[in-house]
């Protein structure tokens, strides 16, 4: 950024290599220093490469962060509550999925982007719940993007004051660089994973706004305790909120759709105009 | 793994630029790499110039400038270098603190080859 002026344009120069040979192509011999303005007394081409620095001081993931602001811009303009739900492999964010769609679908249009890297496995699941779903298969590809996101919106179109869930990759590192445009972010732990999880995983505890600690019918059987593991997140991130559920046995079930229900009633882009 | 596709936005901002000032090559980038911003940097590093083969990064020298988070402390509002997360105040041992900075990761500069 040029801060000579502060005219927001960034600052460019040439740099001239004194030490560059010529090769003019040509029977001309001559000498010349490299001071400028130097004048020459033929016409000639140079070949050597002039080089020049520019300055940018651009955020890698600036094109990313631009198309999530549009994503955004897209869900309040059509009032539809996105949450992106992020965790590791098996921590059961399909099947909370599967029972919330089955509760709320009666009274909520609920539509769901899949990402995986293979298989429309998940899709089917989320459908035969009842909600329309859009697979991505991310390939190699460790999570999803914003851009996966506009392309899966203008195929999915979801309907206006609808929630729209998109289950990101399971993978607790990558997943937490990328904005895709959602208004809440929501961490599926479970309590067969390590209390440790948060503060191996900063980026993503700091990034979520809601902590879900799934499986808790198996919390007599495993050595997890809920208060070490919450005391652990909220030292990476004291706003943090925590849920502790079973989607199987449906235990605690009831405060996650409580919560939903409120996200929807706090979005800006729902609730009284 | 996501350093595969950082690297991968960064050829497109690279080649991006390359155009709009017409240059031919790229001869250095200069990278800045807070330690808070989830990205390490020799796999970043390996994957840049992995896919940076037949783009105009190809020939590329690429700097690293690292940077530290600060942080500054709750309790005495000292402000001290922040190596981890969960660091404590060195003055009065307490925790937490604000972190400022350490999530860098831009492209600072590129040097190009004018045609």
């Amino acid at each position: 950024m040029c801060e000579s002026c502060g005219c927001g344009k960034p600052d460019e120069y040439i740099i001239h290599d004194p030490n560059h040979t010529h090769n003019h192509g040509s029977d001309y011999n001559h000498e010349h220093d490299h001071t400028p303005p130097h004048k020459h007394d033929h016409p000639h081409e140079h070949d050597h490469p002039h080089k020049k620095v520019i300055d940018l001081n651009i955020d890698i993931l600036s094109q990313n962060n631009i198309t999530a602001g549009m994503n955004r811009r897209f869900f309040e303009g059509r009032k539809v509550l996105c949450l992106n739900m992020v965790s590791s492999p098996g921590s059961g964010k399909t099947t909370v999925l599967e029972k919330t769609i089955s509760h709320l679908i009666p009274s909520k249009k609920i539509f769901v982007i899949e990402g995986d890297q293979q298989t429309l496995l998940d899709a089917n699941r989320i459908e035969k719940a009842g909600a329309p779903a859009l697979q991505i298969n991310t390939g190699q590809g460790c999570h999803l993007d914003a851009r996966m996101i506009e392309s899966a919106l203008k195929k999915l179109d979801p309907d206006a004051n609808s929630i729209l869930f998109i289950e990101n990759v399971g993978n607790l590192v990558c997943p937490a660089m990328f904005d895709l445009g959602e208004y809440r972010r929501i961490l599926v732990a479970s309590v067969t994973e390590g209390i440790d999880k948060p503060l191996k995983y900063p980026n993503m505890f700091e990034t979520s706004h809601l902590c879900l600690i799934n499986k808790s019918d198996l919390l007599p059987h495993v050595d997890f305790t809920t208060d070490e593991f919450m005391k652990n997140a909220q030292l990476i991130n004291p706003h943090l909120e925590f849920i502790e559920l079973s989607a199987k046995t449906g235990e605690g079930m009831n405060l996650f759709f409580e919560w939903i229900l409120n996200q929807a009633d706090l979005f800006p882009g729902q609730g009284e105009i | 793994m996501h350093e595969f596709s950082l690297a991968g936005e960064v050829i497109k901002l690279a080649e991006y630029e390359a155009e709009k000032n017409k240059a031919r090559a790229v001869s250095e980038i200069t990278i800045e790499l807070g330690n808070f911003s989830g990205v390490e940097a020799e796999p970043f590093g390996s994957a840049l110039s992995l896919l940076s083969e037949g783009t105009i990064l190809e020939n590329a020298r690429l700097y690293i400038i690292r940077t530290t988070g600060k942080g500054i402390c709750h309790a005495c509002e000292r402000e001290f270098e922040m190596e981890q997360r969960f660091d404590t105040c060195p003055w009065c041992k307490s925790y937490p603190s604000e972190i400022k900075g350490g999530s860098e990761f831009r492209v600072v500069s590129l040097v190009v080859e004018e045609e």
